[in-house]
């Protein structure tokens, strides 16, 4: 049935499509909507547990626990929010633990401008915890897709057995669209590991043989270790390798923008060509290179000040020009008005 | 046979000769066996520290959760699976410190957890640093002038919630301190088993002890059984407190 969802609520209805049946979480603008649904969910259907949280540290500690007890489990959360899963993010990619962990993006740092949209998590997304890990991360830019993606981080957490973070910003979380939710068919990739007391098995975030004994001073088993698991992140990635490309052959200029800031310069696609990764981590490399091959000019517009320029710069080994939208004023205005300063010409 | 219920395998621990850890475990693991619980109907989850490293050697499904982070884990597994019994064992410094917002709301929200406390009054993995159950005026690695504060009155922290079980006990009294594991598994709810322990190597020696049999004289000394039905255990008194 066609009706108005809003981006948030996509995500939840996603997660519960998923066989999401475990939220834990910590209120916090923007993505307070998703635990209040779960909360209303829980109280209607009790095979699905909610817990408010006593902080976010505590949530995403109990998604991780819901998880090895058998549940598929989430949590949401937003700016300061979190800066503080990032503990639990670099431990479940430790133990190997699917989850998910979706960050409904706000203007920062710290209390920053609560309400207003932002996409300043781009590189805590895939550095903030401690060590070397490889997260995979989707960026939808529309209610339906929120819904999908929901859905896609729950089946990439259950292949890849590590923590997927599903991104959105205050403008995605917020927007209301009319949709066809139950037309949407995706697949739904079942639990993967036997829950806790069915086993003899130890689960932590000690670096470990494949047995699961901990060897903390064996670069060799961690070396090992770690190559596995990137290994199987590449590979589980490669079935998600989705993004969109609309050429322009009249443009010698190719414009990379991803989730609210794509959906906002989409018009732009008269005068420049046009590239939005979908799965923003690992980064589309080979995409990137193939799409930006007839450009001369590489543009990155985000709501950032060039964190995913950087990666862009690094991954196609060729200069960049960045065009941030700062302070949660993403407009088509503000984005034409950076690119004729950068350009040094007029953007109509 | 309790020795079923251990990974002997890992064996030796990575404990120091004489660490009060160990008699813990064996306790445990007793009343595990006596009780029926095995690796089909109960999981162990620990903290960081040495207490945490507790788990990995229960031949059974553990986790050994992040430093603080036992009580959310523990919480979230007994939710989703409430036939599990669901038993945390850590340090003081995991549970009362990094970890004290949890267990004050895990107090208030009385989950079903057995929760048994290894109460050394000192961080012993990080080398003794004076912790949240240091006493006062005690001298460690990070207070050499004497620890300046009073330690944190875990009975009382449990008399917040409306019911309640707390066990105080020591690695001493070891017949007491089974009955109090029993006791506090049996209880329907969040039962907290204090259990003052000896960590020689990184506290007992810096105080004057010269070997972990001279700390357990000490407890032996030092604490009394309190008379039954006590309603509140004075500062030397090992026994429970509880409130359905
Ligand atoms: C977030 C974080 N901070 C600090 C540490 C370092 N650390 C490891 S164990 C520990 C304290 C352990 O003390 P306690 O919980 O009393 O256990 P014990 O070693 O005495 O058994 C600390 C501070 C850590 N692992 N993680
Ligand atoms: S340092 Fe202390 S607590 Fe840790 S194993 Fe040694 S004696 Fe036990």
């Amino acid at each position: 049935m066609k009706r108005l969802v809003e981006g948030n609520e996509a995500v939840f209805l996603g997660a519960l499509k998923a066989g999401a049946t475990f939220f834990a979480g910590y209120p916090i603008t923007p993505s307070s909507e998703i635990l209040a649904l779960a909360a209303e969910h829980a109280a209607r259907d009790h095979g699905f547990k909610f817990i408010q949280s006593e902080d976010e540290i505590a949530a995403a500690n109990a998604i991780i626990g819901a998880s090895l007890a058998g549940a598929k489990s989430f949590t949401a959360t937003s700016g300061p929010g979190f800066s503080l899963v990032q503990e639990a993010i670099g431990y479940a990619h430790q133990a190997e633990v699917p989850t998910v962990f979706v960050n409904v993006q706000r203007v920062g740092p710290a209390t920053g401008m609560p309400t207003m949209p932002a996409q300043q998590d781009i590189l805590q997304t895939k550095y903030g915890s401690s060590g070397d890990y490889y997260p995979l991360v989707f960026y939808p830019n529309s209610v339906e897709e929120c819904y999908r993606y929901a859905i896609t981080a729950f089946n990439a957490a259950e292949e890849s057995m590590s923590p997927v973070i599903l991104l959105s910003d205050a403008f995605i979380g917020h927007l209301n669209e009319v949709v066809d939710l139950d037309a949407i068919e995706v697949k739904v990739v079942p639990r993967s590991r036997p829950p806790l007391g069915t086993g003899k098995r130890s689960f932590s975030g000690l670096a470990h043989d494949e047995e699961g004994n901990p060897r903390t001073a064996d670069a060799e088993v961690y070396r090992k270790w770690l190559s596995k698991v990137k290994a199987r992140h590449e590979e589980v990635a490669a079935r998600y390798s989705d993004f969109k490309f609309k050429g322009n052959t009249s443009s010698d200029t190719l414009i990379i923008s991803y989730g609210i800031v794509s959906r906002v310069i989409a018009p732009l696609d008269s005068e420049f060509a046009l590239f939005r990764p979908i799965r923003i981590f690992p980064m589309l490399g080979p995409e990137l290179q193939h799409y930006a091959q007839g450009y001369k000019k590489i543009v990155v517009i985000e709501a950032n000040d060039g964190q995913y320029g950087c990666l862009v710069e690094r991954e196609l080994k060729r200069e960049v020009i960045q065009v941030p939208l700062l302070g949660g004023r993403i407009s088509l205005g503000l984005a034409k008005k950076g690119l004729s300063e950068k350009l040094g010409r007029e953007v109509h | 046979m309790f020795k079923e219920l251990l990974k002997l395998e890992r064996f030796p621990t990575i404990w120091c000769p004489g660490c009060g850890i160990g008699q813990i475990m064996i306790q445990l693991a007793m009343v595990m066996d006596e009780l029926g619980l095995d690796h089909t109907n109960c999981t162990v989850i620990s903290g960081i520290g040495c207490t945490g490293r507790l788990a990995g050697y229960m031949n059974m499904d553990s986790v050994y959760t992040l430093h603080g982070r036992t009580l959310p884990v523990a919480e979230a597994v007994k939710l989703v699976n409430p036939s599990l019994k669901v038993i945390v064992v850590s340090g003081d410094g995991d549970l009362a410190s990094i970890g004290g917002n949890h267990l004050l709301h895990a107090v208030r929200r009385n989950p079903d957890l057995t929760v048994l406390c290894n109460n050394n009054q000192v961080y012993g993995l990080t080398g003794g640093h004076a912790g949240p159950t240091t006493p006062r005026d005690t001298r460690t690695v990070s207070s050499p002038a004497g620890s300046p504060y009073d330690p944190v009155n875990l009975q009382n922290l449990m008399k917040a919630g409306a019911k309640y079980f707390y066990a105080k006990t020591t690695v001493y009294h070891q017949v007491h301190l089974r009955h109090c594991i029993k006791e506090a598994i049996a209880w329907p709810g969040f039962a907290f088993v204090d259990i003052t322990s000896q960590c020689i190597e990184n506290h007992g020696r810096r105080l004057g002890f010269n070997s972990a049999y001279e700390m357990l004289l000490h407890f032996r000394k030092t604490y009394k059984r309190a008379p039954d039905g006590a309603e509140i255990l004075g500062p030397d008194e090992i026994g429970i407190v509880r409130k359905g």
